[in-house]
């Protein structure tokens, strides 16, 4: 089997704008995701029933089911029953937001826990009320405990994200699909498309070890 | 305010657990004149720490009512089984913990001058100038910038007083401050809360410590069993107890001691 890689640095500028298309998408589901997500959590451990039940159906729906499975439901049937149409950038921002949602609630809701009645204790005792409370002293140290574990959802979410060339979202799956259908070069082509993934994905995961040893073990939370 | 009006009065407290399994408090009323140093000793579980919590309004009652320079802001309201807490009234109450409970994510300075910020939207400047004139008082200037995990236990607990001088409290409360120190630590500690005493701050303590105790109170209270037993000077209550619950305590607290 003859070999050649650089054939792969033709396709250069398509697999860069697939990349781009895909950071994107990530980013954007990453933030809107976390924010669902630590919302989610707060229902969860909300004293409220019907809170309690909606969070804790919609995480438990997410958790259960393939992703693929979600991202197709909403491109396919959402606008079915809806009657509107859906790009499948919208498609798949909302798929992979309520999936990030879904896995990063459980991250928080966990380092939610972790902040000890003691603390709360504390807050009372200084008169804080409670949205201060929450927005300077709940919330900061849940998202500190929460922070390996959210970079982990994150390269899971930015690894997750390739499914969305199912729905013909050029992103950098898509495009790789493309050049090595196209060029039958599937060795090169996909072994490229791994390596990008994994160059980006690798540094991340690494940084929870940093971020592990460094900041938590410093404030000691 | 009259000088021999009572600074806190608390009137029949009532508190248990696990609907009415467990009493904890079964009737407390203690008046607490104002400059007085209250010590509260007695065997674990006999309402001590639960004492205070009620009075920093962090557990709910079943009865009984508090009052503080006059005001009531402790009180049960039996239809709905919740404790009504006037928390204007409460912010003239400072609290100490036994885990000391400072923030962690934010350096002593922060911790420091949180509250004030945000209750009394104080100025930046004029908090943090207090702040550093307090820590500079408690010995602690080089920490201003350091975090809680980077401070000893003893350090941390004089961080902890500190916070709660910040608020300019009126009373001060003292959960057992020193059990969980080094014995190495305690004494800067207790130093501190001497020191508070030598400006006159009303306090109320809750303590293990029979040395502390005698050194600091002007009146101790010998509680168990959720009821005060004692009550009366230091001099009686640890010197010469009246009653045999007391005593019993008493001699055995100083033979583990000895």
């Amino acid at each position: 089997m003859d070999l050649d890689f650089t054939i792969v640095l033709r396709y250069y500028d398509a697999l860069l704008i697939g990349l781009w298309t895909t950071v994107q998408l990530t980013m954007v589901c990453i933030a809107l995701g976390c924010a669902l997500g630590f919302v989610t959590a707060l229902g969860r451990t909300s004293k409220n029933f019907a809170l309690r039940a909606i969070t804790g159906t919609y995480v438990e729906l997410f958790r259960g089911t393939p992703v693929l499975i979600q991202l197709f439901w909403i491109f396919f049937c959402l606008p079915l029953i809806l009657g509107v149409e859906l790009s499948n950038f919208i498609s798949a921002t909302i798929a992979l937001t309520l999936y990030m949602g879904a896995i990063s609630s459980e991250t928080f809701r966990a380092s939610l826990k972790s902040v000890g009645s003691e603390q709360l204790d504390a807050c009372i005792a200084l008169g804080l009320p409670r949205s201060v409370q929450i927005r300077n002293i709940i919330m900061p140290q849940a998202v500190l405990r929460a922070v390996p574990t959210l970079l982990s959802n994150c390269v899971s979410l930015f690894k997750e994200s390739a499914l969305v060339s199912a729905v013909g979202m050029a992103d950098l799956m898509f495009v790789g699909q493309n050049i090595s259908n196209n060029i039958a070069r599937p060795v090169e082509v996909l072994t490229v498309v791994a390596i990008i993934y994994f160059v980006i994905a690798f540094p991340i995961t690494r940084a929870v070890t940093f971020v592990e040893r460094r900041m938590l073990i410093r404030l000691a939370i | 305010m009259v000088a021999s009006s009572p600074l806190v009065k608390m009137q029949s407290l009532h508190k248990s657990y696990g609907d009415g399994a467990v009493q904890v408090l079964k009737g407390i009323d203690i008046e607490m004149k104002p400059g007085e140093r209250l010590v509260v000793i007695g065997p674990s579980g006999g309402g001590k720490s639960t004492l205070l919590r009620v009075m920093m309004g962090l557990e709910q009652i079943d009865s009984g009512s508090i009052t503080f320079a006059g005001q009531p802001y402790v009180s049960s309201a039996s239809r709905e089984k919740k404790t009504l807490i006037d928390t204007e009234v409460r912010r003239s109450i400072g609290m100490v913990f036994q885990h000391y409970t400072l923030f962690p994510h934010l350096n002593i300075l922060q911790n420091l001058v949180l509250a004030p910020r945000k209750v009394r939207n104080e100025p930046k400047a004029s908090a943090e100038a207090r702040a550093l004139s307090l820590l500079e008082r408690f010995g602690l200037a080089a920490k201003a910038r350091a975090y809680p995990a980077q401070l000893s236990g003893g350090q941390k607990q004089r961080v902890a007083i500190a916070r709660a001088l910040m608020l300019d409290p009126k009373l001060m409360l003292f959960d057992e401050v020193t059990s969980a120190l080094d014995p190495e630590l305690v004494s800067e500690v207790e130093h501190v809360i001497m020191q508070l005493a030598d400006q006159d701050m009303p306090m109320m303590i809750v303590t293990h410590d029979m040395w502390f105790a005698k050194n600091i109170a002007s009146r101790v209270i010998f509680c168990a069993g959720g009821v005060v037993v004692e009550d009366g000077p230091p001099e009686q209550v640890l010197g010469s107890p009246r009653e045999e619950r007391t005593r019993e305590f008493i001699e055995r607290v100083f033979h583990i001691k000895q």
